[in-house]
């Protein structure tokens, strides 16, 4: 590895260089935008695309904006403070704050990691595996990864399970859409009002963009190293992240839209989905999809928790770290294990309402997220903290009407639930 | 001022309103300023928010009562601004509520939580940090909720957990900058212990806390760091401060941190080295990190067979303070062929007049440069040295590797 670095740094032709130092930045963007894309997300997907075919698809454009925007305003955070944005918070914005903060986070994502071991059983169920041999073993091998500390290793074996949300673009191509179509959908906006296609945008808004992702790329950053000349690297490894996770994101509409749209069959999960595919696209599609589900459950389901711990400790001000024992880091290992037993726990309990959990976790998703991009918009216009690296004008423009969107979407939310 | 509590905590003065004597409130209390005095701070003033913008000093002197309303005049209030050309004062909110410090006796970076003042001579002073649970209640507001929480169910009452101030390093601000003032304070951790320290920091703070430290100081802590951060934190100082600190380290880690820098600027550190550390260093360079060569120090002591041990001990003590292997004299010809090794126990135990050869072992295992280090590991555990020698094709003595190093080979992640 060392050798690669010198004979990167070494190496006088610049392409090579640049092509050279991106691959040993590249990660953090991309990991973050792919973990994004986990249970909850594919089901949101799967149901925008099984419920109203093509109309809702133009919206991942403006998603994918605002996501790269507010993705980047963290890289950059992250590169130039060296902290992370809990600490950020905290320091600017003193203990109170962030102690509700921290409620909140863990509140969303207790729901997102209880979606996740959701998403698991329904996935391995379709390949014949019940839930109570499934998710038991799945939290033992998350919680054991941590334990073993080859946390490291697990996260670049998920980078290269990555590849696997191809099988959702190669169903999209099996199902043979009509791509002029297609095109024409995805360019031309079009909102009726109804209050379900409201909430729907909503749903896709606050699974694309949720509150944890911006505390977990900012702290890989920050676990990277990478420094300030290094910054652009970074920077397209966070745009890749983002455009990559929209891509995968559009399949998925797509394939439902194509399907299960077309046929007006009706559905509430992901699994529900991946079964219906069966009759009208054939057995690999179903496999294929239900495979990008579990990969995507498992991913999260290791990822998510152990970084909400992470975030709520440092915030809090508690010992952190793997490598401590028990009686030195209480705190971490309590809210470690309560999220990965109480999520697998959850899913355990017969006749559990799912659905109603996936809702409650989204809305508080979005209730946090303002929060979250007003405090970073705050930490990032401080010229004290950032010097020259302060947001531009049209950053400042495209979040701060992502947040006070939200906010909006939001309340509207919370009206329609009432 | 005869109505001041016994203490109080930063908690209670925090946004508190503070009352003109006709009766309406002037501002809130926004952040507290002391002076900095050994060992305890004099709190001298009051930062005020009149409104979002404006903000007014209020000197301890102007304030009329405390207790149980705050009073002062409009005319006591000061422009902020004449603060900032004093140097010995600490604005505690903006450097040290919230933030994370270095709690020198417990050798460990926490957050405080709150401040805790004393009264001394009807002047408050900052005596300690509070980094406890409990700090943090009371900051969020439910310090009574949980302490009755606590007693009804447990009968328990949540303690305070205090750092004196004698022991905290701040990391931000004035602190760092008063460099006598942070040495003193850095110098009750152990090289180790700062070394972990430093790694659970973020760029910045590491680098200033480096560079707060004496060359002797940076050179023992730098040795016990990641490489990576001891990567970054050598790109960050001059060159010439760079060269003194790794002159100081043991040429094995030095060596090492060299083969990770950018061949430009080792080769600058090493040209302001002292020319024979430089030439060692240049010597380990070569050898590949997984082999023997790798692994191995140039500080230690050889010695000509007929050596008799006084004049042995005589170098021995006076070469000491700058070598890595003390355990072992190497014996060597003329041509640097290793002929013996003398442990210290040896020499201790043997008579002055006799010379090193007499009381050398009757054989000598040593390793060759190339060996990979696994090789090197078994040896260790199979003879139970303290420290190999290294040789080449020819047997001549290139190097020691010391137990310490093959620790690192074994468990790289411990400590």
């Amino acid at each position: 590895m060392s050798d690669y670095k010198k004979w990167i740094s070494a190496s006088k032709q610049s392409l090579w260089r640049t092509i050279g130092l991106f691959f040993l930045l590249m990660g953090p963007g991309i990991i973050t935008s792919n973990v994004d894309n986990d249970a909850g997300g594919i089901t949101t997907y799967s149901l925008a695309g099984a419920e109203f075919g093509l109309k809702l698809v133009w919206s991942l454009i403006p998603i994918m904006i605002a996501l790269i925007v507010i993705q980047e305003m963290c890289a950059r955070m992250g590169v130039v403070t060296g902290k992370g944005l809990s600490d950020l918070i905290r320091e600017k914005f003193g203990a109170k704050v962030t102690f509700y903060l921290m409620i909140g986070m863990f509140l969303t994502n207790m729901g997102n990691a209880i979606s996740n071991f959701a998403g698991v059983a329904a996935g391995m169920e379709i390949f014949g595996v019940e839930k109570f041999v499934s998710v038991p073993l799945s939290a033992l091998l998350v919680w054991w990864m941590v334990v073993k500390g080859t946390y490291k290793t697990v996260e670049k074996a998920f980078l290269i399970a990555c590849v696997f949300y191809l099988s959702y673009i190669i169903t999209g191509i099996l199902v043979k859409p009509d791509w002029a179509h297609v095109f024409e959908q995805l360019l031309h906006p079009q909102l009726s009002f109804q209050s379900s296609e409201i909430t729907m945008l909503i749903g896709l808004v606050g699974t694309t963009i949720a509150p944890w992702m911006q505390f977990y790329l900012q702290a890989s950053i920050v676990e990277k190293g990478i420094k300030i000349e290094e910054y652009k690297y970074a920077r397209f490894d966070v745009i890749t992240g983002s455009v990559v996770v929209h891509i995968v994101a559009f399949f998925i509409i797509l394939v439902c839209a194509e399907t299960l749209f077309k046929h007006g069959i009706r559905i509430e999960t992901a699994k529900d989905a991946a079964l219906s595919l069966k009759p009208l696209a054939g057995k690999y599609c179903t496999y294929l999809f239900a495979f990008g589900l579990v990969n995507a459950s498992l991913f999260a389901a290791s990822i998510l928790p152990l970084s909400t711990t992470y975030l709520i400790c440092e915030g809090l001000g508690w010992e952190v770290g793997i490598d401590k024992k028990f009686v030195e880091a209480p705190q971490f290992y309590g809210i470690y294990s309560l999220m990965i037993f109480l999520g697998a726990g959850v899913i355990l309990y017969p006749e559990i309402p799912l659905i109603p959990i996936m809702y409650f976790s989204q809305v508080i998703n979005g209730m946090v997220l303002p929060f979250v991009l007003i405090f970073m918009l705050l930490l990032i216009n401080d010229k004290k903290l950032m010097m020259n690296y302060t947001n531009g004008p049209l950053f400042n423009f495209i979040a701060w009407a992502t947040a006070l969107l939200m906010i909006g979407f939001t309340l509207i939310f919370l009206f329609l639930m009432i | 001022m005869e109505q001041l509590k016994e203490f109080y905590f930063f908690s209670e003065f925090l946004n508190r309103k503070v009352y003109h004597s006709a009766g309406e409130t002037l501002g809130k209390i926004f952040d507290l300023v002391a002076e900095r005095a050994e060992p305890y701070p004099l709190i001298i003033g009051m930062i005020l928010r009149r409104n979002r913008k404006r903000e007014a000093y209020l000197p301890w002197e102007k304030i009329q009562q405390i207790e149980p309303r705050l009073l002062c005049s409009e005319e006591g209030l000061e422009d902020p601004k004449t603060l900032h050309s004093q140097k010995e004062i600490i604005f505690l909110r903006e450097e040290v509520l919230d933030k994370q410090i270095v709690d020198t006796y417990g050798a460990k970076v926490v957050r405080v939580n709150d401040l805790h003042f004393l009264r001394v001579d009807s002047r408050l002073r900052l005596v300690h940090v509070d980094v406890g649970f409990r700090g943090l209640m009371r900051r969020v507001g439910w310090e009574r909720m949980m302490d009755k929480i606590l007693q009804w169910l447990f009968s328990y009452v949540l303690p305070n957990q205090f750092i004196s101030w004698k022991y905290v390093q701040l990391l931000s601000g004035s602190d760092l900058l008063q460099l006598s003032v942070s040495q003193k304070k850095l110098s009750h951790l152990h090289p180790a212990d700062l070394a972990d320290i430093i790694e659970d920091l973020s760029s910045r703070e590491r680098s200033a806390i480096f560079r707060a430290l004496d060359t002797e100081m940076a050179a023992e802590t730098l040795e016990e760091i990641d490489p990576k951060i001891q990567k970054a934190l050598i790109e960050t100082i001059p060159v010439e401060k760079a060269s003194d600190i790794m002159e100081e380290m043991s040429p094995s880690d030095a060596a090492d941190l060299l083969a990770d820098l950018p061949e430009e600027r080792a080769e600058k550190i090493l040209e302001g080295m002292e020319e024979k550390i430089a030439e060692d260093l240049r010597e380990l360079l070569i050898h590949p990190e997984e082999t023997a060569g790798g692994l191995m120090t140039t500080a230690y002591l050889h010695l000509p067979p007929e050596t008799p041990v006084e004049a042995a001990m005589a170098r021995l003590r006076a070469e000491a303070p700058h070598l890595d292997i003390v355990d072992y004299i190497y014996i060597v010809d003329e041509e640097e062929v290793l002929q013996g090794v003398v442990s210290i126990r040896d020499l201790l135990t043997a008579k002055s007049h006799q010379s090193l050869s007499e009381i050398k072992g009757p054989r000598v295992v040593s390793v060759k440069l190339d060996e990979d280090q696994k090789e090197v590991v078994e040896a260790f555990a199979k003879y139970g040295f303290r420290a190999l020698p290294v040789v080449d094709e020819e047997n001549h003595l290139k190097g020691v590797i010391s137990f310490r190093s093959v620790l690192e080979v074994l468990a790289p992640d411990a400590g």
